[in-house]
């Protein structure tokens, strides 16, 4: 635990609380001032935001403890304040606020806009508004309520305040407090959850269509029949996927195993079971499965078929993978498609890579090394590895065409 | 959605961070503003044992005008930035780029230093501030490096960032006074993660003229002698074809993607030729 000071709404307020308590839960919960929403709790929607030294946050992203010493002002500290009052005339007369919920975050931003712009037009008014979210879509009351409040104060002789009258510099809230620190919470590593069963075994039903799907291809250097005998090796095929650990293989094609990876400060490890199904005639397979990451409760369903046929170049085999899946949960909240994506090439990268090794070691390649387990795809050294293919690729092509 | 327990440290200078981060090890997280990690933080995709909050360090927060530039500490907001109480040596890209990130509650609290090293191919700093071709200063326990800020970024979200490493401050060079920079992000929200990024910097007394493609989804594509492309940075001299090339041997293989950044690009220098 760690003792927070704030003054709030011109009262100074002390609590202990833990230093994860972000600042809405901590006025919410334990100074009773409810008047800060909160909606999305990451920072999109706008409902939390308050007054942080004068100047609007976000109230769900911003840590208690790292604001101590600061002046908090949230929606029931502006009842006598002047702009909020003309906001609120202006709101009732003009329709601006039905459920209320994005309320008090729309006149904490409100207010910040009369104060600190001269003359916005329309456009530049809800372009400044925009982070504030009503799902009642009740903007055209917003934006009109602030044009007729800003309208009147400037004919009133009353000029905006560029900056919002702020003259320090870095975060608001900041910078007010001594050295301090919160020992650790005991057991503070909780032990790993067991994986949860998995409603059915692949969990992926036949006419199921994924939300994204793309496609990576790669080129082998040994013929089509090594590289598909291969493919059908699920122990080789996992100890090539870096970051991949098979628990079990069952019968009928069905895998039980984990994916570790890591984005930035981004680690999931995602376990599940997949069913496998090839064709030798058309040198085709799939694999079919669901995982579950616990850490980030997220979800994922995926299907990944893959081609492997001599390529058209006449040399060495290509393999075509189109991948196809499905992600929910925290996860997906956060995770764009590009960022998977980018993180897919590199995976398939490092296989392919993998995949060459241990079929040149196997055939008895000169000076092949014996092949080693792929480690998880973590952070720098493989970044740098691809970024280097993308650059000598880049180079070869502007220096060919000149 | 709360973040798992972790414990918190406030240091009151860079000396005491550094020991903490060494102290801790890779279960320690810094955190500034807390606008890019918060979200994170809460919706558990980041699990740290401690969070060192460095905002209160008074040297993150100053800046230092000099003849050839500015440095910038690492905890100065896009709000300061925005609102003119960083002098901007750029002609004006600093405050332009500044006013145009997420929102002004998000503003207030995000730091240019925390936005570089949260490393997002989406953001702006990373795009605008190749194009200016400034520069990062990280402490270490061997001392001070300074890089290029397109060589600070490693891939999505992976920032040059060794081992109980902080980065104190960013270095903007100076424009010399026929520069024009032009600079255009296309997001279908305003604020949301922009789609594709172009920025360009023509600075003939300088005998610059940079140009590049940002929102990649990986590092941003930086051309440092960018005539081919831009020419001197008019309208007229665009190369769209060479932009698409270009992006394509980058390896962004999609049509409509490369597409994006080419208008972006192509933009941003028709901003520039009216600035």
């Amino acid at each position: 635990m760690s003792r927070v000071s704030l003054r709030v709404n011109g009262r100074v307020r002390d609590a202990e609380v833990a230093p994860r308590t972000h600042l809405a839960d901590l006025l919410r919960e334990t100074h009773n001032l409810t008047g800060t929403h909160i909606g999305c709790e990451h920072g999109v929607c706008g409902a939390c935001t308050l007054l942080l030294d004068g100047m609007p946050a976000r109230a769900c992203i911003t840590f208690a403890a790292a604001c101590e010493g600061a002046e908090v002002t949230t929606i029931e500290g502006l009842d006598d304040d002047e702009i909020a009052r003309e906001l609120r005339a202006a709101f009732t007369a003009r329709h601006a606020l039905q459920c209320g919920y994005c309320t008090p975050g729309m006149i904490v931003s409100a207010r910040d806009v009369v104060l600190r712009m001269a003359a916005p037009d329309e456009h530049a008014i809800r372009v400044a508004m925009s982070g504030n979210l009503c799902r009642c879509t009740g903007y055209v009351g917003i934006v009109r309520a602030i044009q007729a409040v800003i309208a009147d104060r400037r004919a009133r002789g009353i000029a905006a305040i560029p900056g919002g009258g702020r003259d320090r510099l870095g975060p608001a809230g900041a910078g007010h407090a001594g050295a301090a620190s919160a020992p650790p919470p005991a057991a503070s590593v909780p032990a790993a959850a067991p994986l949860a069963a998995l409603p059915d075994a692949a969990g992926v039903p036949p006419g199921w269509t994924p939300q994204v799907t793309f496609r990576q291809s790669f080129v082998s250097a040994h013929p089509a029949e090594a590289v598909w005998t291969f493919l059908g090796r699920i122990e080789e095929v996992a100890a090539c996927l870096p970051g991949a650990t098979l628990d079990r293989i069952g019968p009928d094609g069905r895998v039980d195993g984990r994916i570790r990876a890591k984005i930035g400060p981004v680690a999931a490890e995602f376990g599940g079971t997949a069913h496998i199904a090839r064709d030798g005639q058309t040198r085709t397979g799939t694999i079919a499965g669901t995982g579950r990451d616990v850490r980030s409760n997220s979800m994922t369903r995926g299907r990944i078929t893959y081609a492997v046929a001599p390529d058209p170049s006449g040399a060495g085999t290509r393999v075509d993978v189109d991948i196809g899946y499905t992600l929910t949960g925290m996860l997906a909240q956060f995770g764009r498609p590009g960022l998977v994506q980018d993180l897919a090439a590199r995976l398939a990268a490092a296989f392919a890579q993998n995949l060459e090794g241990r079929l040149s070691h196997a055939q008895g390649v000169d000076g092949a090394p014996p092949p080693a387990p792929a480690r998880p795809l973590d952070a720098g050294a493989l970044i740098v590895a691809v970024l280097v293919g993308r650059l000598k690729r880049a180079l070869r092509r502007l220096l060919g065409r000149s | 959605m709360k973040p798992v327990d972790f414990a918190y440290a406030r240091p009151m200078d860079v000396t005491a961070a550094l020991s903490l981060l060494a102290e801790a090890g890779p279960s320690a997280k810094v955190i500034a503003g807390s606008q890019s990690l918060g979200p994170m933080l809460n919706l558990r995709l980041v699990q740290p044992g401690l969070v060192i909050d460095i905002t209160h360090i008074a040297e993150l927060r100053l800046v230092e005008e000099r003849p050839d530039g500015i440095s910038i500490g690492a905890c100065i907001t896009h709000a300061d930035i925005e609102d003119g109480r960083v002098p901007d040596v750029a002609a004006g890209a600093l405050r332009d780029v500044a006013h145009g990130i997420a929102y002004r509650a998000v503003r207030n609290r995000g730091t240019i230093g925390g936005s570089l090293t949260h490393a997002d191919p989406s953001a702006d700093w990373i795009t605008m501030l190749a194009a200016l071709g400034a520069s990062v200063t990280l402490r270490g326990a061997a001392g001070l490096r300074t890089i290029p800020v397109e060589d600070y970024m490693l891939g999505a979200l992976e920032a040059d960032l060794r081992p109980g490493e902080l980065l104190v401050s960013v270095t903007v060079p100076r424009l010399g006074r026929a520069a024009r920079w032009g600079y255009y992000k296309l997001c279908r929200k305003t604020g949301e993660f922009a789609h594709a990024i172009g920025a360009c910097v023509v600075d003939p007394e300088r005998g610059v003229c940079r140009a590049v493609i940002g929102a990649t989804e990986a590092r941003p594509i930086v051309v440092a002698d960018a005539r081919h492309l831009i020419g001197d940075g008019t309208q007229e001299q665009f190369d769209g074809p060479a932009v698409d090339e270009l992006a394509r041997a980058s390896g962004m293989e999609d049509a409509i993607v490369r597409q994006t950044h080419v208008v972006a690009l192509r933009r941003a220098v028709a901003g520039a030729a009216h600035r």
